[in-house]
């Protein structure tokens, strides 16, 4: 049953993730005064691309043709990890932390690929990557450090059973929401931190990495940073969101969740202009002394 | 306004250029003509034209460069067009040049009937770029991702900070001036109107006075309400553009949006007035296009409640206003030195708009709007003013206008006009000059300044020292025309 779910959940959630940007783009869209393309436009441009002559810069190696598959497999390795049923089968992988690590080998090889287009764009990129990295790993740990100390484990199972017991007051969740939401636009690359929609190739963060890349690379990329927004925001409602009884239901849950978000997420990119970059790191260190605050207040134990 | 020739000896020339700078005046162009003349023309605070003139010894002309560093490109550009020499001249790499142009190649001195012989090399001028540890050279265009035209940025970064921007444009060159050169006048003002989509009407009109001037005709009160009506139109319909432009430099696409919105309403407004979205074959010598003044009031009207609501949305939203604030700062001194035109200039505190000086505007009391923060917010708000100035000038001479008759009679410039003069009209970029001879009803010479053709360096300024991220903004907030500059 749960094999199932697990399953099931993992090919929805890689499945639907075009989607569920194509919800944001048009929330965007509406908000700007525009009708905007089919929210089904996602697939249309990932079948367009992945049908496209696929070429590579002539001064590139290997690593530059190995990476999207690297990082398209430890997105989806990830999206498979996340307990979508409230938790995984025993056999499953499941400890929490190794989802860091492999966003971490994600950015490192998506870092790599920009530094050997041989282009400058993606150093430059690669290198504000990489920098944005280091402040959103801290932030990361620190909001799902709560979960960790209450439960005293970072492996999904023996932490599933607590979720529904585990009852946080009303400041500390909203404290740890907050971490996490700020995080996940860092991490999705979405505004005020990056711009996924521009062209300008000298404010890329994370489209600059994969500037050169065409045909089934770029499509390999492109699907990679939809089913990242889906698998980060899909886990953080793991945890923050109500558990049901049934895994079935827990999995319509996390996609109504996601769903929801992602209609969120569009909502909040039209409030905000693009931060300058050198008010990034304020901006991710903020986040993480959100989520540092909210689990001091856990582990002082005065509320929970 | 017929210019005497006033030949200078080389120290004459350096002072007398110098001199005029200095007490205020402002340089209209810097125009070198077949017969080895240099002329410049300069218009002194009080609405005179004065001009003085070099002849070349040889191919040989003192460069002013050194004292008026807003001339360098001037210079360069005779340099590349003429082939003569500006003797001292700080940097006298390829403007327009490139090298696929033959050795002694200079389009407005060849004869151009016979094709010259294009050389086999790489169209690629030498850039100018920071050397040391840690510098990188990114190159960006002259093919971009965006819709826009083509401009080869060279950039010398060091990790997120540029160290400096080299500038090679005029990559789209067409030639205008050389093919104006020797047309009969009455196939010069469709040509004029194609030199640029966003200054065309300012360039139809400076056509339309020079001839006028020529010819010693008076146009109408009427006339010239109709063609400063075409000038604000214009100036609304660029000024919407630049300030949706702004905000799409940092992601703000709810602004960039509303602001699109309002352009493509006023836009289609003008395209039911006057029958051209860019307002294209509006002007000609002794004629202008007319239209129901009472349809123009309803468009004002209508796009200017989006722009109350809009107005309020973009200046008090934070995110917005912190990236603009003390971003891509020009001093000053700055951008009197380089000549900055426009709200460039105005937006550094310079008080220089052609349209207080000129006798079109002389019952309209334009009000300058200035700011002396000279960064991105100021280039933002001086825009923001100058549309609602633009809209009480449209409405003041739509209701003088709705009370007169209709066109007069009409005037065509006789077939034998003969002469030079200058004309210039403030753009919406800006001072844009016209420097025309003719003889025999045909065209010697004819030389465009744009206001961007100043900007530019400007720019080039402007970027020095700031984050890499920041330069679609700044580049945004001047806005440039590459069509005008690479007329």
């Amino acid at each position: 049953m749960l094999w199932l779910v697990q399953i099931i959940g993992t090919v929805l959630a890689v499945g639907l993730a075009p989607l569920f940007v194509g919800v944001a783009q048009t929330v965007k869209a509406r908000l700007q005064g525009r009708k905007g393309p089919s929210v089904l436009q996602g697939y249309w441009v990932l079948a367009k691309t992945w049908h496209k002559e696929t070429t590579v810069p002539q001064y590139s190696s290997w690593v530059f043709r190995l990476a999207p598959s690297i990082s398209l497999a430890a997105l989806l390795v990830i999206a498979a990890m996340i307990p979508w049923g409230g938790t995984v089968p025993q056999a499953w992988p499941h400890n929490l932390l190794a989802v860091f690590f492999l966003l971490a080998l994600e950015r490192f090889w998506l870092g790599l690929a920009g530094m050997d287009s041989a282009g400058t764009f993606g150093g430059l990129g690669a290198s504000r990557v990489t920098t944005l990295g280091t402040g959103i790993e801290p932030a990361l740990l620190a909001s799902f450090g709560i979960l960790w100390v209450l439960s005293g484990h970072t492996s999904i199972q023996p932490i599933a059973p607590e979720l529904e017991r585990m009852t946080l007051g009303v400041l500390p969740w909203g404290l740890a929401a907050l971490s996490y939401a700020l995080v996940v636009l860092a991490e999705a690359g979405r505004l005020p931190v990056d711009n996924l929609d521009t062209h300008l190739e000298l404010t890329m963060m994370h489209e600059a990495t994969i500037l050169e890349y065409n045909g089934r690379f770029l499509a390999e990329s492109q699907l990679g940073i939809a089913i990242k927004l889906t698998a980060i925001i899909g886990l953080g409602w793991v945890w923050l969101g109500p558990q049901l009884g049934s895994p079935w239901a827990n999995l319509g849950l996390r996609l109504v969740e996601v769903l929801i978000s992602s209609a969120g997420l569009g909502w909040v990119e039209s409030r905000f202009a693009k931060l300058r970059y050198f008010q990034v790191p304020t901006y991710l260190a903020m986040a993480a002394g959100i989520g540092m605050l909210a689990f001091y207040l856990v582990v002082s134990g005065g509320i929970t | 306004m017929a210019t005497p020739i006033n030949i200078l000896e080389e120290t004459g020339w350096i002072d007398f250029n110098r001199q005029q700078k200095q007490s205020g005046a402002q340089l209209l162009a810097l125009t070198a003509f077949r017969d080895r003349q240099i002329r410049s023309h300069w218009l002194e605070p009080d609405g005179r034209v004065v001009s003085a003139t070099f002849l070349c010894r040889g191919e040989h002309f003192p460069s002013l460069s050194p004292h008026l560093p807003e001339v360098a490109w001037d210079e360069r550009e005779i340099h590349d067009l003429f082939g003569y020499i500006p003797v001292n001249h700080p940097d006298l790499r390829p403007l327009i040049r490139t090298p696929r142009w033959p050795r002694h190649f200079h389009p407005l001195v060849a004869d151009l009937a016979r094709t010259p012989v294009w050389e086999d090399a790489e169209p690629d001028n030498p850039a100018r770029e920071v050397e040391g540890e840690g510098v990188t050279i990114m190159k960006v265009g002259p093919t971009h991702a965006g819709i826009i035209e083509s401009g080869h940025f060279v950039f010398s970064i060091m990790g997120e900070n540029v160290l400096h921007m080299d500038l090679h444009l005029f990559q789209n060159h067409r030639g205008v001036e050389a093919a104006l050169q020797g047309l009969d006048l009455s196939l010069v003002p469709p040509l004029v109107s194609r030199i640029c989509g966003a200054d065309t009407v300012s360039h139809q009109a400076n056509w339309a006075m020079a001839a006028e001037q020529l010819a010693g005709h008076q146009p109408s009160e009427t006339l010239v309400r109709q063609r400063v009506l075409l000038l604000e139109s214009e100036r609304v319909l660029s000024h919407l553009n630049d300030l949706a432009q702004i905000p799409a430099g940092v992601g703000f696409q709810v602004a960039n949006q509303r602001a699109l919105a309002m352009k493509e309403t006023w836009q289609r407004g003008l395209f039911s007035l006057f029958g051209h979205r860019l307002l294209f074959d509006t002007i000609t010598p002794g004629w202008t296009a007319t239209a129901q003044m009472a349809d123009l009031i309803t468009l004002i009207d209508d796009v200017n409640q989006t722009w109350r609501g809009w107005r309020t949305f973009v200046e008090g939203h934070h995110g917005f206003q912190d990236r603009m604030r003390d971003t891509g700062t020009v001093k000053r001194g700055d951008a009197d030195r380089l000549g900055a035109q426009g709200v460039a200039g105005r937006a550094s505190g310079l008080a220089f708009d052609a349209r207080s000086l000129s006798p079109w505007y002389h019952d309209l009391a334009v009000h300058t709007s200035t700011d002396a923060h000279g960064d991105v917010a100021a280039r933002f708000r001086v825009r923001l003013d100058e549309v609602e100035e633009s809209w009480r000038l449209l409405r003041k001479l739509a209701t003088k206008l709705s009370q007169e008759s209709a066109q007069d009679v009409e005037w065509q410039p006789p077939q034998d006009l003969c002469g030079e003069t200058v004309a210039f009209t403030e753009s919406p970029h800006g001072l844009n000059v016209h420097v025309v001879a003719l003889e025999n009803g045909k065209v010697t010479r004819y030389h465009i300044r744009p206001a961007t053709f100043r900007n530019w360096p400007v720019l080039a300024l402007a970027v020095s020292g700031t984050a890499v991220g920041d330069f679609p903004l700044i580049n945004k907030s001047f806005e440039l025309c590459y069509s005008c500059n690479d007329r």
